[in-house]
């Protein structure tokens, strides 16, 4: 609950930061204002007045941007236009956003019949081009006003913003803080107030720039086509109106229309820096990828990779009996408040046919250093230090080119969240012969299927899968697609990434199983990485856990079920329920730690019931206690096994709700 | 499969049923009646002595004299026998005539400008998302968001006063110089020769000003579609970055802009109504231009039917083709 508030409070902070883009679109926006504001005090109105001057003078001292063939003075029409084009923008976009926030609103907190006929009603409008029903409506009126003209466009704009608010407060209405604050009693109308609107104001703001720009863009072609042509009516489509109506760019008379025209680009430019500087708020990924970010990210890497480079030549020979070795693997998220570490000097080996767990509560880092060991880390996340050493190769040294040969052929990864790995547009039997493919070179069709048709074999799925795309699959079939891509082609070292998450209990155990049996028959290595202790430990022989992207303990797995030596792989041990004798549960007390700016001193300080001063100021460095353990805690290597836990007092901290 | 497509058609049906009750209804509601209105407008330049009979007259001719539900009904019986009704300025001609004379133009100018529009900037936009394009293509970026976030028909003036004034390369107006076809000896060559010529300007401005909204959001699309964990896993099969990119990373990322590109073509009949009227195309935005000018109430509300109609149908033809290139969906 707490982490979806505040990532919605982040994103709100982020979201009124000032970047350049904004700074520069309200600048130029300012600008025409204040042009608009301060622009009468120079002229005098009744210079835009028809037949004031002679017609089509050129720019000279008293008709400073010239005069139209109307005999209007250029500059002084102008100074009264702009403010007109300006305001129809925003009554458009003030009108049209309240409409659609109100319908969105509405339609977002009372689904069913609302909802129906809110949709209903947008589905038609949104079909109806605003400008065939704008010119049939204003062309039957008399003199509009800019206010009929700002509420016709509306009429027809709301339905946009009225969706992306209407999707925006179903989302938030599932995220748990504001089921808690219902619970809690509020009622439905002060969560709409006091949880919803502020989270759903910044895209109001950006929505409000869209509106403007709608509204300016369809008014102008209203003046342009010469619907509005009356005289209570100035702007700057109606100056272009009349350039086109008495030919004024075929005369060559660029000072009549060049003016109004860069006016109204300015206007356009402007709105849309600011649109582009919400666009953080609104998407983040965009932004993240400008020019600047990436110029810097690839002078960081380079600094990396040489800072890497260097740490690797001062390495001890590698262990000969592992087939994949990890040493002082550390990784960084590069964000706006600084690099967080992510995975921090994770060291550990596997030997052929072995299978670790990692495990680890969810940002202890696991899946960040699953992603490193085979080096897909993408920005944010950079490998900062480390060697992963497959076979004596490092994987974090060679080149791209020679890393993408090894990769499925040597070393293969199950991936995370099945449901998104596979491409929904590619036939499963197609993603698993690309794979071949690009590995073994071509082959003959009939050999391709035939591979095809064994691996599917391999992990239990019928042939016709192959014909399939991965949205008429369940989420077992997938994971087990997945599974027969990353098997194809016999890898000595598998890395299953959470390959159960998000599967039902049943087939968990049962995709476990198909896994473990792959294992044995291509004697491959596999790292298992997960959160389900219990699961783990049925399956593996070695067992690493993760704290805050430390390897807190890592050894055989008997010796971590009776004999742990690190506080807190001890209290997962305890928090496990056994079928053998009958006993009280106990949980960890306390939240992971953030890992932004961590404070010396152990990350598992505040949970742990056997910390001393030392832990308080000095990190713990991970240490060998022989070639089979490590582990990373102060208590070591003056103890030789874990002092007992005071359970008892942890049992009633748990029980206090702590 | 069929009860998919029926359903598809009948929302169509019912689109351009609801639109165009809206798009005749609403307007009368304002005030008066079109004819009187122009006929106002013309005792005042050439006064006509027997002004009462001549107003009752003309209404009967159009109709409007009877009660507004008549006129719906008729308006759609009308409709259904493809009659429009009549010019007022043009009396004897009818509405459908001076559209179905200007609707070619308008087809052939705005489907040629917005598929090389469509393909330069899904192609450049495709480049800028490439994460190995050379850094010197992101500083399209900005260019591109200036030109895609003008409207495109503001350039025409700029345009036609560089290339058809100052330089005389090009034509400044209309669709044809049957002047120049007949000196030409009116063979088929000279046709084609002076339609191009007459539509180089407006297609040129068409593909410049139209790129910076394709590209953008070609490269918001891939840049997103980099992002999902399809494209990781693809890595993870050491595949070449140059296929990932296109079988994996274009191919997803195309289908929103595929979508878009047939609502901008459903959008043909409307979208260029303002550019054809600065170069005073013969195409619908032409005629609309004139009719506004005129006041020619009837035609006006004739080429907003079209408009209408011709975007629901592209509505139709994305509901129909998606299942086609996107797998997920399904006809259900």
């Amino acid at each position: 609950m707490a982490t979806a508030q505040k990532r919605d409070a982040k994103i709100r902070k982020t979201s009124l930061k000032l970047n350049t883009e904004l700074v520069l679109g309200a600048a130029v926006l300012g600008a025409i204002i204040l042009f608009s504001l301060i622009g009468p005090l120079f002229v005098d109105r009744d210079d835009s007045l028809l037949g004031k001057f002679p017609p089509g003078l050129k720019p000279n001292s008293t008709n400073l941007l010239g005069t139209d063939l109307q005999g209007r003075d250029i500059f002084t029409t102008l100074v009264y236009a702009a403010p007109q084009t300006l305001q129809v923008g925003a009554l458009t976009g003030i009108i049209s956003l309240g409409l659609g926030a109100f319908m969105g609103v509405l339609a977002g907190f009372f689904p069913g019949r609302m909802d129906d006929v809110i949709r209903f009603v947008s589905d038609i409008l949104v079909a109806i081009p605003a400008i065939a029903f704008l010119m049939v409506f204003v062309a039957r009126m008399e003199n509009p006003s800019i206010y009929v003209i700002a509420l016709s466009i509306s009429f027809l704009a709301w339905p946009g913003p009225a969706r992306a608010i209407r999707s925006q407060v179903l989302t938030l209405r599932e995220r748990q803080y504001i089921a808690i604050a219902r619970a809690n009693g509020e009622r439905e109308m002060e969560v709409l107030f006091r949880e919803v609107l502020p989270n759903v104001f910044p895209l109001l703001l950006a929505m409000f720039i869209g509106a403007v720009n709608g509204g300016i863009g369809t008014a102008m072609a209203l003046e342009v086509l010469g619907l509005v042509a009356t005289r209570r009516y100035l702007s700057l489509g109606l100056m272009v109106f009349w350039v086109q109506r008495m030919g004024g760019i075929l005369r060559g008379m660029w000072w009549w229309w060049g003016p109004p025209i860069l006016l109204i680009a300015l206007i356009f430019t402007g709105l849309l820096f600011l649109s582009s500087g919400m666009n953080i708020f609104v998407n983040p990924r965009l932004a993240s990828y400008g020019a600047a970010a990436k110029r810097k990210t690839n002078a960081r890497i380079k600094e990396l990779l040489l800072a890497r480079k260097t740490a690797a030549k001062k390495m001890a020979p590698p262990n000969s009996e592992a087939i994949l070795e990890v040493r002082n693997l550390s990784v960084i998220y590069e964000t706006a408040d600084g690099p967080v570490k992510a995975v921090n000097d994770v060291s550990f080996f596997i030997r052929p046919g072995e299978r670790m767990g990692l495990i680890g509560e969810s940002g202890s880092g696991k899946t960040t250093a699953a992603t490193a060991l085979m080096r897909l880390s993408r920005p944010p996340a950079y490998i900062t230090t480390g060697q992963v050493l497959l076979e004596g190769r490092d994987l974090m040294s060679i080149s791209d080119e020679e890393l993408r040969r090894m990769r499925l052929k040597e070393i293969a990864m199950v991936p995370q969240a099945a449901m998104n790995a596979l491409n929904p547009v590619m036939r499963i039997g197609d993603q698993i012969k690309d794979g071949l493919i690009v590995h073994e070179g071509r082959m003959s069709k009939a050999a391709l299927n035939q591979r095809v048709a064994e691996v599917l074999e391999m992990v239990n799925l019928p042939l016709e899968i192959a014909q399939q795309y991965p949205h008429q699959l369940s989420g077992g079939m997938k994971q087990r697609a997945t599974m027969a891509i990353a098997v194809a082609l016999r890898p000595k070292v598998i890395l299953a990434d959470e390959p159960t998450s998000a599967l039902d209990v049943v087939v968990q155990k049962r995709v476990m199983v198909t896994l473990m049996r792959l294992q044995r028959e291509l004697g491959a290595a596999v790292i298992l990485i997960g959160h389900d202790i219990g699961l783990m430990t049925q399956f593996v022989d070695r067992l690493g856990v993760l704290y805050a992207g430390k390897l807190v303990e890592w050894a055989p797995v008997e010796d971590v079920l009776t004999n742990a030596f690190h506080p807190y792989s001890r209290m997962l041990i305890e928090s496990l329920p056994t079928l053998t004798h009958k006993k009280r549960l106990i949980g960890i007390p306390g939240m992971p730690p953030q890992l932004l700016n961590l404070p010396a001193g152990c990350p598992f300080v505040p949970r742990c019931p056997l910390a001393f001063d030392r832990c308080q100021t000095e990190t713990p460095e991970p240490q060998w206690m022989d070639a089979q353990r490590q582990v990373t805690c102060h208590l070591y290597p003056e103890h030789k096994t874990l002092p007992p836990l005071p359970l008892r007092e942890l049992e009633a901290v748990v029980a206090a709700g702590g | 499969m069929t009860k998919y497509i029926i359903r598809r058609v009948l929302q169509f049906v019912l689109i351009v049923f609801i639109a165009n009750s809206l798009t005749f209804i609403v307007p009368r509601l304002v005030r008066g009646d079109p004819i009187t209105e122009f006929l106002n407008n013309q005792q005042i330049l050439n006064p006509n002595p027997e002004f009462e009979t001549w107003v009752a007259d003309y209404k009967a001719r159009f109709g409007v004299d009877r009660p507004l539900w008549q006129q719906y009904l008729s308006f759609w019986a009308g409709v259904l026998k493809g009659d429009f009704g009549y010019s007022i300025t043009a009396f004897p001609q009818t509405v459908w005539h001076r559209i179905r004379v200007a609707l070619p133009w308008t087809i052939g100018l705005v489907s040629t400008g917005t598929l090389l529009a469509f393909l330069v900037g899904a192609l450049l936009g495709a480049l800028l998302g490439w994460p190995d394009a050379p850094q010197i293509f992101q500083w399209l970026v900005p260019v591109l968001m200036i030109l895609g976030g003008i409207p495109f028909w503001l350039f025409s003036f700029a345009v036609i006063w560089l290339f058809a004034v100052e330089l005389q390369l090009f034509p400044p107006s209309g669709g044809i110089n049957m002047l120049d076809v007949l000196i030409q000896g009116n063979t088929l060559q000279a046709h084609v020769t002076s339609i191009l010529q007459h539509a180089a300007l407006p297609i040129f401005v068409f593909v410049i000003f139209g790129i910076g909204g394709w590209g953008l959001s070609m490269r918001a699309n891939l840049i997103m579609t980099l992002g999902e964990d399809y494209i990781l896993f693809a890595h993870a099969k050491g595949l070449p970055e140059r296929r990932i990119f296109l079988r994996y990373g274009v191919r997803n990322a195309l289908l929103p802009v595929i979508t878009a590109l047939a609502m901008a073509i459903g959008g043909i009949i409307s979208g260029s109504t303002l550019l054809e009227s600065a170069f005073s195309y013969p195409g619908l935005g032409g005629v609309v231009g004139t009719a506004i000018g005129q006041r020619d109430y009837f035609v006006i509300s004739g080429a907003a039917f079209f408009m209408i109609l011709s975007s629901a149908l592209a509505l139709l033809l994305v509901d129909l083709l998606y299942p086609l290139i996107d797998p997920r969906v399904r006809y259900q």
